[in-house]
């Protein structure tokens, strides 16, 4: 198809589909005045219910549980093309070994970069530990404290260069952060079924509101999602990374 | 004002599809694709937006009507996943690169063997 | 707060369209960050503060180092040709 014929198509459907947009759009609750029951109960008595104060950390990690755990599925298979499709073009062999890439020219970064990364990297870290860890009580959980983890991995290699990077992140730990992360969000489901409840039952203790113990499983699939956004976003940075690496002579 | 936010959706819709349509780069057409992701974001949130109350979040007052925790939850594991898919997207157009030698859509016939 | 979110709808349909019509894949990368930044800001104002931590992370970063990264590759894979 050529570029004109696939425009014309194009905005011929989208005069065809705009009226039907436009009425559905009409059809939705007017903004701000929407109520949901299911997030009004949620809203009632989530706090009372779970003891947790985020209720969107309770919808995701308890209530609605396992779509959640399908998200993190959606992720694992995500991560898993990624390696398959670089390090499987690439061979295993390149990628294993960073001693050799130590001598790889250092781009020119100010000094500024270098210093300031060295200051933001930890600051960032402790910062996304903290966002996983209080998940269920302010804003933040796993997926945001996984990504927050992984942008202050990236900051070493943007202040520090691909060699430090490489130091710092080694691909089977990722591996095993990855698959820990998946395994215990599933083992931690299977649990209530031997007591004879249902998948991902919350039948742990709950604690008490505001302590970083509260929530019975929500923290504990906090920090799993959290292992799991880590290593696989790490992993696919590092996979990406690894790709500008220019080949050896003798490598292919 | 009420319709504006279903619009800005509508609109982030439109304008990521076109933006694939005449894309002749895969790279750029997954960028587009981020745009249309968002739309869904800001289409959610807008529905679940509940005006003059606050974030579902009652660490410092008691619990009480808030903006719709469900809807966001669905926007935030989404968000994180996106970016998940998009890196799937982004090293298969790496592979064509290296396959075919090319990565603009106008260039690529099908395989014939 | 509806003033705020009206002016922050009207400049994501701005960044967007940035987004679409920066052809050049490189500063489209940056075109996606400010967006990013944006659709944060916005979702802040929706009051989902967790979806605004996770889009600012992956919209403002992860997704723009992600395309740039990707960009090198495909410059050293194509020079080999």
């Amino acid at each position: 198809m050529s570029r004109a014929v696939r425009l014309i198509a194009f905005f011929a459907a989208a005069l065809v589909c705009l009226p039907l947009i436009l009425a559905g759009l009409r059809g939705l609750p007017a903004f701000g005045q929407h109520t949901n029951p299911y997030g009004d109960a949620v809203n009632a008595q989530g706090e009372a219910l779970r003891h947790v104060t985020n209720m969107v950390a309770a919808v995701n990690f308890d209530i609605r549980g396992i779509d959640t755990l399908g998200e993190e599925f959606i992720l694992f298979t995500a991560v898993t093309g990624v390696v398959m499709l670089l390090r499987g073009a690439r061979g295993e062999a390149r990628s294993a070994d960073p001693s050799e890439i130590l001598h790889r020219r250092r781009e020119g970064r100010s000094e500024a970069v270098t210093g300031l990364g060295r200051w933001v990297a930890p600051t960032t870290l402790v910062f996304g530990l903290y966002v996983i860890l209080h998940g269920q009580l302010t804003p933040g959980g796993g997926f945001q404290g996984g990504v927050i983890v992984a942008a202050s991995a990236l900051l070493v290699y943007f202040g520090e260069g691909y060699a430090a990077w490489r130091l710092i992140v080694h691909s089977t730990a990722l591996d095993v952060l990855e698959a820990c992360g998946v395994a215990i969000y599933l083992v931690v489901g299977l649990v209530p079924l031997f007591t004879g409840g249902s998948y991902l039952e919350n039948v742990l203790p709950l604690g008490e509101v505001g302590s970083m113990l509260s929530g019975g499983i929500i923290p504990i699939l906090n920090v799993a999602v959290g292992m799991a956004v880590i290593g696989g976003f790490c992993t696919i940075a590092l996979e990406f990374l690894e790709e500008t690496r220019q080949p050896k002579e003798d490598d292919e | 004002m009420s319709i504006l936010p279903y619009l800005v959706a509508g609109w982030l819709f439109l304008v990521g599809l076109y933006g694939i349509v005449t894309s002749r780069n895969y790279v750029h057409a997954i960028g587009c694709l981020t745009v249309i992701q968002s739309s869904t974001y800001v289409l959610l949130l807008s529905v679940g937006y509940r005006s003059g109350l606050g974030a579902p979040i009652f660490s410092d007052h008691p619990p009480g009507p808030a903006a719709d925790p469900v809807l966001q939850a669905l926007v935030l594991t989404d968000i994180v996943v996106g970016a998940a898919v998009s890196a799937l997207l982004l090293s298969l157009a790496l592979q064509l690169q290296k396959k075919r030698g090319s990565i603009n859509p106008d260039d690529l016939q099908p395989a014939r063997d | 707060m509806t003033v705020l979110i009206a002016i922050l709808l009207l400049i994501l349909a701005v960044t967007s369209l940035g987004v679409v019509l920066t052809r050049e894949p490189r500063r489209q990368a940056i075109a996606m960050g400010a967006n990013g930044l944006v659709l944060g800001l916005l979702f802040l104002a929706f009051q989902a503060p967790d979806a605004a931590y996770s889009e600012i992370v992956i919209g403002g970063l992860i997704l723009p180092l992600l395309f740039m990264v990707a960009l090198s590759t495909l410059r050293t894979t194509g020079k080999k040709k």
